[in-house]
């Protein structure tokens, strides 16, 4: 079973993403503070994150790229989710994989994140 | 009837300078023609005077012996010395004539004494009369008449009129180019104060101040101008946050309403709950896809709309898109008439994808009650052409470029579509950012909208062009 780490400061979208992963047999860890983040890796060792941009008091692309400039954590796979879809542009840059723009298709969220964790 | 208000400032300025010339030039060349003129005259007058003095002296001693035939004699001189003189008189102190001169060919001398009553000189309009006393012993004994052809003051007048004219239309032509150069510097600035404007109505770019230097009213009026689109600008620019900002935060809890009205679609067994969440979810969708065009249109605006250029297959995202816009309609039958090669152009898929979806769904939008929609490409050496025909309600000649604009709805108020108009101008901006062209065809019944794509071949040229 595959491990996806949720972060999104928005609870009503982090149990719903967390619902959605679950009914499709993923293992899912979900959290709302960013500052977790880090601590969780090391515990859940997830097989990809699915990491919101606009969190509250952090930007989701930095957080990226520290992601990617730890050892530990460098090939976990990261797909950006935000309301603004122009931040899908900046997934080059902070070396996320994918990105999901909000409101989202189910199937779509899926079909991104299956893509990445196989 | 031309109106001054219809006149050009420029015209106005040309006709202002030019008239003004003329009235003083003309001013000036009549005050100089009339006084050369009237010296002439004087000098005339007074030379006929003295040559009257000169033939009265002479002859004062035929008078007294009564003798007419030498003052005949002296009168007859005059052929050669005053050519000019055509009759001349001498009378004697009774006022008969004495002696009689008239050049030949000529009647005899009629003498006008109710003109030369009590002057020396009078002007007619062709003629000089003269009459001068002989005076001997301080006693009157007779007068000399003279009547003097003026043809020479004729040639002068002519002469001068002449001049006149000429100078007149050298100083019109001097005044209308001074004026035309010195229109050119205010005219200029007025239009390109005008041209700046229309340019602001056409782009919608409000931060291009006009330069004026000048501190004259024309300087005042582009300073209050500038003014005035700085605050428009800055006007427009709170109005694109405020709607950047309430995009984002009517998705947020729009992602959660449809992420869990999907949901209850999925776990809903019971037909009609299973209705009722399928009528939800299909006018969150309509509300997702209206924020997103709000968010399209203040991007746009502010200029933040930018292009996730890469290389794609047209055939194939013109076959996801109808597709996608099948799963989204009941009633009608979307159709590809052509056979998809693979047509690989260089844009944001995304983008392209969103006009394809936008037209389709437009398409099958202005066609109640039809049932087929047809897509159709071509293809020239520089564009591929992508058309989508449906049989609807038509788009109306004089409709057919402001549909394109922003918040424009149909002025046909039998039908009611909802939206906010943002679509079509969402979808040209796409376009002319890949620098394609987007119109529409229609005469009545139904409507085929096209647009194009440059070939990938002809965009690095182009892109240069631009």
């Amino acid at each position: 079973m595959n491990k996806i780490l949720v972060v999104d400061d928005d609870l009503d979208i982090l149990s719903l993403v967390e619902l959605i992963l679950k009914m499709n047999n993923f293992n899912v860890a979900a959290i709302s503070r960013w500052e977790d983040i880090y601590n969780k890796m090391e515990e859940f060792k997830p097989d990809l994150v699915l990491l919101d941009v606009m969190l509250n008091g952090a930007d989701g692309r930095e957080i990226c790229k520290n992601l990617h400039l730890d050892k530990e954590t460098k090939n976990i796979p990261v797909v950006l989710f935000s309301a603004n879809p122009e931040m899908g542009k900046f997934i080059k840059d902070c070396n996320a994989q994918d990105f999901v723009a909000k409101p989202f298709e189910m199937s779509s969220l899926l079909n991104t994140i299956k893509a990445h964790v196989n | 009837m031309i109106k001054l208000n219809d006149i050009s400032i420029r015209n106005k300025l040309i006709l202002m300078q030019v008239f003004t010339s003329v009235v003083v030039f003309g001013i000036v060349f009549g005050v100089f023609i009339i006084t050369d003129i009237s010296s002439y005259k004087q000098r005339k007058a007074d030379s006929m005077i003295s040559l009257a003095q000169v033939i009265g002296t002479n002859s004062i001693s035929s008078i007294q012996f009564q003798d007419p035939e030498s003052a005949t004699e002296i009168l007859q001189e005059l052929h050669t010395v005053a050519p000019e003189i055509i009759h001349a008189a001498i009378t004697n102190d009774e006022g008969e004539i004495f002696a009689n001169y008239s050049k030949s060919g000529l009647d005899s001398f009629k003498i006008p004494a109710y003109i030369l009553r009590n002057r020396s000189s009078v002007f007619t309009e062709h003629q000089l009369f003269v009459a001068n006393p002989i005076v001997s012993n301080n006693k009157v004994i007779g007068k000399v008449y003279l009547e003097v052809q003026l043809t020479e003051l004729q040639q002068i007048k002519e002469y001068k009129y002449k001049i006149a004219i000429v100078l007149l239309l050298v100083a019109l032509v001097f005044s209308f180019l001074i004026a035309l150069l010195i229109q050119s510097y205010i005219s200029k600035r007025l239009l390109k104060l005008v041209k700046t404007m229309k340019n602001v109505r056409k782009t919608g770019e409000f931060s291009k101040p006009v330069n004026d230097t000048g501190k004259d009213e024309i300087g005042t009026l582009t300073k209050a101008y500038n003014l005035l689109m700085e605050e428009i600008e800055e006007s427009q620019r709170k109005k694109d946050e405020f709607i950047g900002i309430a995009s984002h935060e009517l998705k947020t809890p729009l992602t959660s309403i449809k992420g869990y009205v999907e949901m209850l679609n999925l776990m809903e067994d019971d037909p009609t709950k299973k209705q009722f969440v399928g009528k939800a979810l299909g006018n969150i969708n309509k509300l997702e896809s209206l924020v997103k065009d709000l968010l399209d249109v203040s991007k746009i605006q502010s200029g933040q709309l930018q292009l996730n250029m890469n290389e794609f297959n047209m055939d194939e995202l013109i076959d996801e898109a109808i597709a996608a816009s099948q799963v989204n309609t009941g009633t009608h039958q979307i159709i590809r008439e052509d056979h998809p090669g693979n047509e690989i152009i260089y844009g944001d898929k995304q983008r392209i994808e969103q006009v394809l979806l936008n037209l389709l769904s437009n398409a099958i939008k202005y066609s109640p009650g039809e049932s087929k929609v047809i897509v159709d490409t071509k293809k020239n050496e520089k564009e591929f052409i992508i058309k989508i025909k449906d049989n609807g309600i038509g788009v109306p000649a004089e409709e057919q470029l402001e549909i394109f604009e922003r918040f424009y709805r149909t002025k046909d108020i039998s039908i009611h579509i909802s939206g906010f108009g943002l679509g079509l101008y969402i979808c040209r901006d796409i376009i002319n950012r890949h620098y394609g062209r987007i119109w529409v065809e229609s005469t009545g019944k139904g409507s085929i909208f096209y647009f194009t794509l440059p070939l990938k071949h002809t965009l690095s040229t182009q892109q240069t062009e631009v």
